[in-house]
């Protein structure tokens, strides 16, 4: 091997070893804060409940049980607010000084937030268990098999991942924390609400059923709905991103991250508090 | 002389229409401590953070353990300690988890970060405080283990950005035995502060700015001397006015008479005293002490900031200690 490729193939893997430190950190500073934990397994909860029995006892959905067309819909809502947890958490660490004690070290420019957005993930791993179990005891079922139901929520966890770098991309952006919360919330509630989340776009007004229907929101819970044989009735006719909505979420999940993470990568590395 | 461990030259830096940095160049040798002297505002953060990686320059050059801080950034952080301001430690990580985090990030493994973070407690004096998490730790606390955040992985040169400020006396008195520890141990340190007691304390040469401009530099002791020249006291055992009108006419014209002392220019310094001490030997007058005093830092920091660039004073002051 050239010396150049040894020293390459040596910055790889000191890059990898800074990651796993820095997620190692933001694993340990969340296991610190059981407010969090319980307020971050509480609201699937109360999603559970406000959705499926408040809202969800006047919805009808035609040929189904509505509360299970709503659970991978409450799956995908928490890979939305998981990213604006994630905004807020970027933009609070960016006006703290530890920022420039990591900046100071010699380490690979991309492992804090590489960090962060493997903390993410992981901590939100025991979110994703408790909604599984409200929503199995609420009555929804995973009708395709078990291999299914698996990659139905790989795809969900690679979603939330590539959501989660445009939450990262928001709170280096934002100029507080407080910013970063407004900002990121705005769209988030479009997003999740013009969609087929909660309920069925056909019965909105035309111009926004379209948006619904070609909101990335809506393919991702179709293709949840699809893998967990959740669905009520074909696709609407036309939408590409309906008709293939497993495709469609997994490639633009990697769009999202191979565009918006090397992007947040030089952001940070080129900040200046 | 070896080469310096920092070398800046004509470091200029603007944000926006302000201009933080003029024109500031400065040499630190190795294993010595500058002390970079200025009020709020007058630049001393933007040039540690230049020196450090975190900013870009838009002007001059600056070498840091041999490294550019520009082109060779990397290597520069391998070889550099920063303390900045701000605290840097995680609340919610122990004293040790923060330590032990930092040794990971300098890539000491985990066994030597974790032997690095026990040595660095016990330097410190923060053995019980090591397991407790840094939300409780005091101000005085936080800043050691910040210090000792620095240190982990041994750093040729230190990078203080005013380590005492906002500390009570017992933490500052602290802070600065630990800083003197460290420079006996042949660490090269910058450090930054708004105090001329600490930068008298600490430092083996100060470097004034003022207004992104360097004003001064020197040893303390060039600085005091290039502001003034010194004064002869003698002090009496009593305020016996016969005697002290007798000791006045003895210095000459410009002697002043306050509480029991009488005080005149040296302009030879030395010589002037041994001349005072043998007249007032043949006058007959009992002396209780008689020595020589320069100007204090204060009154050199006054001169040097008040008419900085302006005042063909301040500029001999700069230039005769250059």
């Amino acid at each position: 091997m050239s010396q150049s490729a040894v020293a390459a193939e040596r910055r790889l893997q000191q890059g990898m070893l800074d990651a796993y430190t820095a997620t190692r950190r933001f694993l340990i500073r969340g296991k610190r804060q059981p407010d969090v934990i319980f307020g971050s397994l509480l609201t699937p909860v109360i999603f559970v409940v406000l959705f499926g029995y408040v809202f969800g006892s006047s919805i009808v959905v035609p040929g189904g049980n509505y509360r299970s067309y709503l659970m991978p819909g409450l799956f995908a809502m928490s890979v939305l607010f998981s990213a604006a947890n994630v905004a807020v958490a970027v933009a609070t660490d960016m006006s703290e000084g530890v920022v420039d004690r990591f900046r100071t070290l010699p380490i690979a420019r991309s492992a804090i937030i590489i960090g962060r957005s493997l903390s993410t993930l992981i901590l939100g791993i025991p979110v994703l268990v408790v909604m599984i179990v409200c929503g199995l005891a609420v009555g929804w079922r995973a009708d395709q098999g078990l291999a299914n139901a698996i990659l139905a929520f790989l795809l969900f966890e690679l979603f939330a991942v590539a959501i989660g770098w445009l939450g990262i991309l928001v709170g280096l952006l934002a100029g507080s924390a407080q910013a970063a919360d407004v900002i990121i919330n705005i769209p988030i509630f479009l997003m999740g609400f013009i969609s087929s989340v909660f309920v069925d776009p056909s019965m909105m007004p035309v111009w926004l059923r379209e948006i619904a229907y070609w909101n990335p929101m809506s393919a991702l819970v179709t293709a949840g709905r699809q893998l967990f044989g959740n669905t009520i009735g074909p696709p609407p006719s036309g939408v590409w991103s309906l008709e293939h909505p497993i495709a469609t979420t997994f490639g633009l999940a990697l769009v999202i991250i191979i565009v918006v993470a090397p992007i947040c990568v030089r952001l940070y590395s080129h900040s200046t508090r | 002389m070896s080469d310096p461990a920092i070398s800046a030259h004509n470091l200029a830096r603007s944000f926006g229409s302000t201009k933080a940095l003029v024109d500031v160049s400065l040499d630190v040798a190795a294993g010595s401590v500058c002390a970079l002297l200025g009020r709020n505002g007058a630049g001393k953060t933007t040039t540690v953070r230049i020196l450090t990686t975190l900013l870009p320059a838009d002007g001059g050059r600056a070498q840091v353990a041999g490294f550019d801080v520009d082109s060779q950034a990397a290597l520069v952080r391998t070889r550099i300690g920063v303390t900045g301001q701000t605290a840097t430690m995680d609340e919610l990580l122990t004293g040790a988890e923060n330590l032990e985090t930092i040794g990971r990030f300098c890539h000491l493994g985990a066994a030597t970060s974790r032997r690095r973070a026990r040595e660095l407690l016990e330097q410190f004096d923060l053995v019980a405080a090591g397991k407790q998490l840094v939300k409780r730790y005091s101000g005085g606390m936080r800043r050691r283990l910040d210090l000792a955040a620095s240190l982990i992985h041994e750093p040729e040169v230190l990078f203080l950005d005013e380590p005492t400020t906002g500390l009570d006396p017992v933490g500052r008195a602290e802070m600065w035995t630990s800083i003197r520890s460290l420079v006996s141990a042949g660490t090269t340190v910058l450090l930054t502060t708004q105090y001329l007691d600490e930068a008298d304390r600490l430092a083996d040469t100060i470097v004034v700015i003022d207004r992104g401009l360097v004003v001064a530099e020197g040893t303390p002791e060039q600085l005091k001397a290039s502001i003034g020249r010194p004064f002869i006291r003698v002090t009496l055992p009593e305020a016996d006015a016969a005697a002290l009108e007798r000791v006045g006419r003895l210095l000459g014209a410009e002697a002043e008479v306050s509480g029991r002392s009488v005080s005149a220019p040296a302009p030879d310094g030395l010589a002037t005293l041994g001349d005072v001490v043998a007249q007032l030997g043949r006058l007959g007058v009992p002396v209780h002490e008689v020595g020589l005093e320069y100007p204090s830092l204060d009154e050199v920091f006054s001169t040097v900031t008040a008419h900085a660039g302006s005042s063909p004073r301040s500029a001999a002051a700069a230039e005769g200690v250059a």
